[in-house]
């Protein structure tokens, strides 16, 4: 099934891993959960040797482990989760896995947007059929949030301050009586959430204040905030666990060498202590720099040897790709790549030579092509 | 076969298991039975402990309950011990501290020295300090290095004290009983990860703090040597810290030899109370029977140990040594916790809160090590059950306090935090949830997008969990100078050794009595600027200047460890303030100026002549000693404020003063001619030394100084900068050189010089630098500015005039209110008046009333009357100025002609006042 999607879904993804969890599980199961608090922990952050387990479990989500507790934990409770942090620090990855892990379905998902209204929370009518039939729960359209109640599933709300306050408050009540009420229909009017069900909900801390939640909103959800990823080493992991993902989804057989990973965080390390040294907005690229966006230089880079250079990943192509993604306005962005080009590539190619020696050749002809 | 032999093999096993051969992993496990073994089969008794853990803490109080030891060796450095006893009257926590200033061998840069040591009430060691120090015949023996060797064992390229943020200890160097972590960092993340805990104090927590609380002493003993052992084992060999920690168990092991050898004690009767590390140790020293015992201890250098007590926190000891914030408070709270269940009765020193008397026990049979080990390795460790109510009430607290802090938080919260909290230990495999559980649910139930308060949950749960505690270092443990300062703030009627902010209101005109007080609390205040232990609101202390009122900021009881860090100076305030005022004089980069201040704050602080005197002789050598004249504004600014001084409150100048001006008129005419060519020197030092040389010159003049010096280093000045031309006229102007019509000219030629004008402002900032030396040319500098504003263009005046204004404010403001004060003087003051006003420059000689001719000679009246009837004053000073020519002879005694009309007319009008006069001069004239 997988090798017909683009991407997808974790549940589709890991399912062989999951049902694997799901047969040694013995540990006690909260409501209608698939896995007990433990396996759920255990397949988002993967399994160590000293969990005594037959088979390697892989880690998905990287970040700290008291995060990823809190979060299971108030998913067990009557709360909803809102996962809160700066884009591209992985909250809907984390809230993708734990509703794959708990009930085996992430795409019950409600994308907030200003044109989100209040039927996408709750339900709107097949209007053809109402015109045929009449109103009845046959003509109803239920959204993802009531088929997860219906279901005792978890539903997701993507980036919930992104819609309007009169939107956000229809969850109010979903989330404190737990039912849905059908005025429309004169019998069989009300729809309750079975056991398990709950919500996970994203919101980017960049937009605060856009359509800040009202506090009554607020207290039906606890907060878990997801900071951005600073250590060099986990952000290693990440690039390599995402690429290493992206290379399959293209079939695509490259190696990745240790080496250009290395160079690429560092250069990427370097160019943010520059932008957070900078005086002004011209100083500083207009990227911010984030894993994600290193996870495309590197993707970029992949795609370019593999279908137009000798299926090698280079020095060269690295940095033309980084070049190319990282250089948005002209002059500026360029300028400021010229000059760590000048400034820091090349002393350090001089020092360390290897990689950095044809890192700095590709990155002087990418700027010199834009130029 | 050995006490673990069983256990030995079963190690063995295991490595051979997870290695695949019994090579390195098998050695370090059998190694560490074996340092098991070695320590308990030690004829000293070794009671391995771990800085801030309560089951050291209990296991200690039992066993000295059980045991009564005679002597106690305890691993803390060994010239503390007479601060011990001083611990009775503090509320702990408090810091033993050894201090020193005054170094010698070690690099200066290193100075001043400081070494603390915190003593917490849930600490073994407190424990050990308690019992020995209450039960009669039971002797204390401190027996690791000295605060001395701590340095000397310093690795000298470093620099000499670790930059870390310690709050309460300053930026000391901590000293600790029984630190007890992995040595590397790569241990430690490894220990956190499996554990699956976020800190160290987490895992101490998780792993043996809570197992060892309820168990036995030889599991107790087993378990830590076992941990230390592993510390021991795994970590870098080369590392210099390991080696500095064998020289303390040699250090210790002699000292220990030493003692027992000196008063002949039974060993079985000793308890050797050591860090779980150091009874783990492998040095040849170890033990009584020991192999080598020839550990030389080096001597201690000369340097100068002070000692005294200073107050502690547990956040300041959590940030000296690096463990996670909040883990002594929970450590305290769960020490607190156990001892009030009952099971073991703790010691108290006399005299402290909560102190009890000592149980009396049997002394407790010699120990027979049995092998516990295995079965705490083997078995899962016992958990407390729930503690249901004491987790309700956290819950139902955290709330209430999230709400005084502004969160919208409600019984809801405490249900879910309820819920959450078993939740959260259940998935971490915790029958109990631990207090960082309760503290993670409360963050995950309460904390929303924003912290609505100055505190945000974290923090509320560490203050509900016990939270910050700060000691307080008890009245009769005070240097004598803290304790002096204290009785002597009395009168002000509050108690100033309680931690809170004394707002202290003194209206000195009603109650002359607390002038000491406030003269003491200025002295504090020089004395310790930085801090806020005293803050003056109102009131200010400068010479020429008295309070009426005053208002001040007091939190000493804050601010103990300021006052206790001065007690170390000397034995007043006072004397503290003198030596540093002397220190600040003789150092070998102190100036003229420096010394000046010194003077300042001698007679403002201390009082008396002796003092400023003596400072104020060093200012004339530092002045004469100068080579460069960076400093003269300032020297002229303090030498004028103490001469004001001193002329309003003594009958003479003291004589150092009268040196400082010859001396200074004597040096400035020297450097002149340099400092108006030299270009680091700048307009307005030389305008300064040109103030000190014309303000100063009748002083100077009187005390036998010639004024030709002057007009010779004048003469030989060729400045070259038009700040430095303009300031060389006045300084003809002012020796009467250069006329001011000259004056006049030359500015006015510089003006039609269109090569010049674009640097005439120039000109002008070194005429109103020029103010200084010669305030009469005050209306000529307004006349200058009057003519730059009219005649410069617009080109060169526009971006000027910024830079003239950041001049004026910057270099000379207190020049511009004389500038201004006489520029309100020339120009009108009312619309109306513009239009008649003539600029008096413009006018034609003559015909303005500022424009006279030269007074004639009075040839009538009662002076001339009085000075020709007695000639020989007039004559004699006539003949010192070198004034020839005779006496005129006395006219009708009509008023003279060309005096003012209005003069006579006033004078015609009320004739009585002058009549008065003449009377009194007549009169004093016959008598």
């Amino acid at each position: 099934m997988t090798d017909e999607m683009l991407r997808a879904p974790a549940e589709v993804k890991y399912a062989e891993e999951l049902d694997w969890l799901e047969s040694i599980d013995d540990g006690p199961k909260p409501f209608s959960w698939r896995l007990s608090p433990r396996m759920v922990r255990l397949f988002v952050l993967g399994s160590e040797r000293s969990d005594g387990l037959d088979r390697e479990i892989a880690q998905k989500w990287f970040g700290d482990r008291s995060f990823v507790e809190r979060a299971i934990v108030t998913l067990a409770s009557d709360r909803g989760l809102l996962l809160i942090g700066d884009p591209g620090t992985g909250k809907s990855w984390l809230a993708e896995l734990l509703a794959a892990a708990i009930s085996r379905n992430s795409t019950l998902v409600v994308q907030g947007t200003a044109g989100t209204t209040e039927d996408h929370i709750k339900y709107s009518w097949n209007v053809s059929m109402v015109i045929a039939k009449g109103q009845s729960r046959e003509s109803m359209i239920p959204s993802p949030i009531m088929t997860a109640m219906e279901q005792g599933v978890i539903g997701r709300f993507e980036e919930l301050t992104r819609s309007t306050s009169d939107v956000q408050d229809a969850l109010i009540s979903i989330l404190s009586e737990k039912y849905v009420s059908i005025p429309e229909l004169d019998d069989d009017n009300i729809v309750f959430a079975q056991p398990g069900f709950s919500i996970i909900a994203t919101a980017n801390s960049r937009d605060r204040g856009v359509n800040d939640l009202s506090s009554a909103l607020k207290r039906r959800f606890n907060f878990v905030r997801i900071p951005v990823v600073t250590n060099k080493k986990s952000e290693a992991e990440i690039v390599r666990f995402r690429t290493t993902e992206l290379l399959r989804r293209h079939n695509i057989d490259l190696e990745l060498p240790p080496t250009l990973l290395d160079i690429l965080l560092q250069s990427f390390a370097d160019l943010r202590a520059a932008a957070a040294s900078a005086q002004s907005d011209d100083g500083k690229l207009e990227s911010a720099l984030s894993t994600a966006e290193q996870i495309g230089v590197l993707e970029d880079a992949i795609l370019h040897s593999n279908f137009f250079g000798d299926r090698t990943l280079r020095a060269e192509t690295l940095a033309g790709s980084l070049v190319g993604s990282l250089a948005r306005r002209t002059p500026e962005d360029l300028a400021i790549l010229n000059k760590y080009w000048h400034g820091v590539v090349e002393p350090r190619s001089k020092k360390d030579g290897g990689e950095w020696q044809g890192f700095l050749e590709g990155g002087r002809q990418a700027i010199a092509t834009l130029s | 076969m050995s006490l673990f032999g069983a256990l030995r093999e079963q190690l063995n096993d295991a490595a051979e298991t997870f290695a695949g051969s019994p090579g390195a992993l098998s050695e370090i496990l059998t190694g560490m039975v074996d340092d098991v073994d070695r320590a308990l089969g030690e004829r000293l008794e070794i009671f391995p402990v771990c800085h801030h853990s309560p089951a050291s803490a209990l296991a200690m109080a039992r066993r000295l309950r059980e045991k009564q030891p005679q002597v106690i060796y305890l691993e803390l450095c060994e010239d503390l011990r007479p601060l011990l006893d001083e611990l009775r009257t503090c509320k702990l926590p408090v810091a033993l501290q050894a201090f020193a200033t005054d170094l010698d061998g070690f690099p200066e840069s290193w100075g001043p020295l400081s070494v603390v040591a915190p003593i917490t009430e849930a600490s073994a060691e407190y424990q050990a300090i308690a019992y020995a120090l209450d039960t009669p015949g039971v002797e204390l023996v401190l027996v690791d290095r000295s605060s001395d060797h701590v340095f000397q064992w310093h690795p000298r390229e470093e620099p000499g004290r670790p930059a870390e943020e310690a709050g309460l200890h300053g930026d000391a160097v901590g000293v600790e009983i029984g630190d007890l972590r992995p040595r590397f960092a790569e241990l430690e993340e490894h220990l956190l990860h499996h554990g699956k805990v976020r800190h160290w104090s987490e895992w101490w927590d998780q792993y043996v703090e809570q197992p060892l609380s309820g168990a036995d002493y030889d599991t107790y003993r087993q378990v830590m040597v076992l941990i230390g052992s592993l510390f021991r084992r795994l970590r870098p060999h080369d590392s210099a810290k390991l080696d500095r920690d064998e020289d303390r168990e040699r250090y210790m092991w002699t000292r220990m030899r030493e003692h027992l050898a000196a008063t002949g004690a039974d060993p079985e009767r000793c308890l050797y109370v050591c860090g779980a590390f150091h009874a783990a140790s492998r040095v040849e020293e170890f033990g009584l029977d020991a192999t080598r015992t020839d550990f030389d201890i080096s001597p201690r250098t000369a340097t100068n140990w002070l000692y005294g007590l200073i107050p502690s926190s547990h956040s300041a000891i959590e940030a000296q040594f690096g463990l996670a914030p909040g883990s002594v408070s929970i450590a305290a709270a769960t020490y607190a916790k156990a001892t009030t269940r009952g099971g073991v009765k703790p010691y108290a020193l006399k005299g402290q809160p909560s102190s009890k008397r000592p149980a009396k026990a049997k002394p407790a049979a010699p120990l027979v090590p049995a092998d516990q080990l295995t079965g705490f390795l083997s078995r899962p460790p016992e958990r407390d059950p729930l503690d249901e109510a004491e987790l309700l009430g956290w819950c139902v607290d955290i709330v209430r306090l999230a709400r005084r802090n502004g969160y919208l938080s409600s019984t809801a919260d405490a249900i879910a935090v309820y819920e959450t909290s078993i939740l959260l230990a259940g998935i971490r495999g915790r029958a109990r949830p631990t207090p960082y559980d309760f503290q993670d649910a409360a963050v995950t139930c309460i904390e929303k997008d924003t912290v609505p308060g100055r505190r945000d949950v974290r923090r509320l749960c560490e203050i509900l969990l016990g939270g910050d505690r700060i000691g307080e270092v008890g009245y009769q443990s005070l240097p004598p100078l803290a304790q002096d300062v204290f009785e002597r703030l009395e009168p002000l009627g509050f108690d100033m050794k309680k931690r809170a902010v004394h707002r202290v209101l003194l209206d000195l005109n009603a109650t002359p009595e607390l002038r000491p007080c406030s003269q003491l609390l200025w002295v504090l205040r020089r004395l310790m600027p930085d801090d806020h232990a005293v803050r003056p609101i109102m009131g200010s202390k400068q010479l020429g200047e008295r309070s009426i009122q005053e208002s001040w900021d007091v939190a000493l009881g804050h601010h103990q460890r300021a006052l206790i860090e001065l007690g170390y100076e000397g034995v007043t305030v006072e004397q503290v303030l003198e030596q540093r005022l002397r220190r600040s004089v003789w150092e070998p980069k102190a100036t003229a100026a420096d010394a000046l201040q010194a003077v300042e704050e001698a007679i403002l602080f201390l009082g008396g002549r002796r003092v400023a005197d003596e400072l104020g002789a060093r200012a004339v050598d530092l002045l004469a000693a100068e080579r460069s004249v960076d400093d003269a504004p300032d020297v002229l600014r303090r030498i004028r404020r103490l001469l004001a001084h001193y002329r309003a409150s003594e009958p003479a100048l003291p004589e150092w003063c009268e040196r400082f001006v010859t001396t200074g008129y004597a040096q400035y005419c020297t450097l002149l001619p340099t400092a108006f060519v030299a270009e680091d020197v700048g307009v307005r030092q030389v305008a300064a030394m040109l103030g000190f040389l014309s303000s100063m010159e009748s002083l100077a003049l009187s005390l036998g100084c010639d004024r030709a010096q002057l007009e010779l280093a004048v003469r030989q000045s060729h400045p070259e900068t038009p700040g430095k031309i303009a300031l060389l006229w006045a300084a003809q102007f002012q020796l009467g050189v250069l006329a001011i019509a000259d004056l006049r000219e030359r500015c006015a030629e510089l003006l039609d010089n269109p090569l010049v004008v674009p640097s005439f402002p120039q000109y002008l900032s070194g005429f109103v630098q020029a103010l200084e030396a010669a305030p009469a040319l005050t209306p000529f500098v307004v006349e200058v500015i009057s003519g730059a504003f009219a005649k410069l263009p617009d080109r060169v005046l526009l971006p000027w005039l910024p830079t003239l204004i950041e001049t004026l404010r910057k270099e000379a403001p207190e020049l511009v209110p004389i500038l201004i004060r006489e520029a309100g003087r020339t120009f009108p003051a009312t619309l109306a008046a513009v239009d008649a006003w003539v600029a008096p420059w413009e006018r034609a000689p003559g015909d303005g009333p500022g424009v006279r001719a030269a007074p004639a000679a009075v040839t009538g009246g009662p002076a001339a009357e009085l000075l020709a009837a007695h000639p020989a004053p007039s004559d004699a000073v006539a003949a010192l100025l070198g004034c020839e020519g005779g006496w005129a002879p006395l006219g009708s005694g009509d008023a003279a002609p060309g005096a003012a009309p209005e003069v006579a007319a006033l004078l015609a009008r009320h004739p009585s006042a002058a009549d008065a006069l003449a009377g009194v001069l007549c009169a004093a004239g016959k008598g």
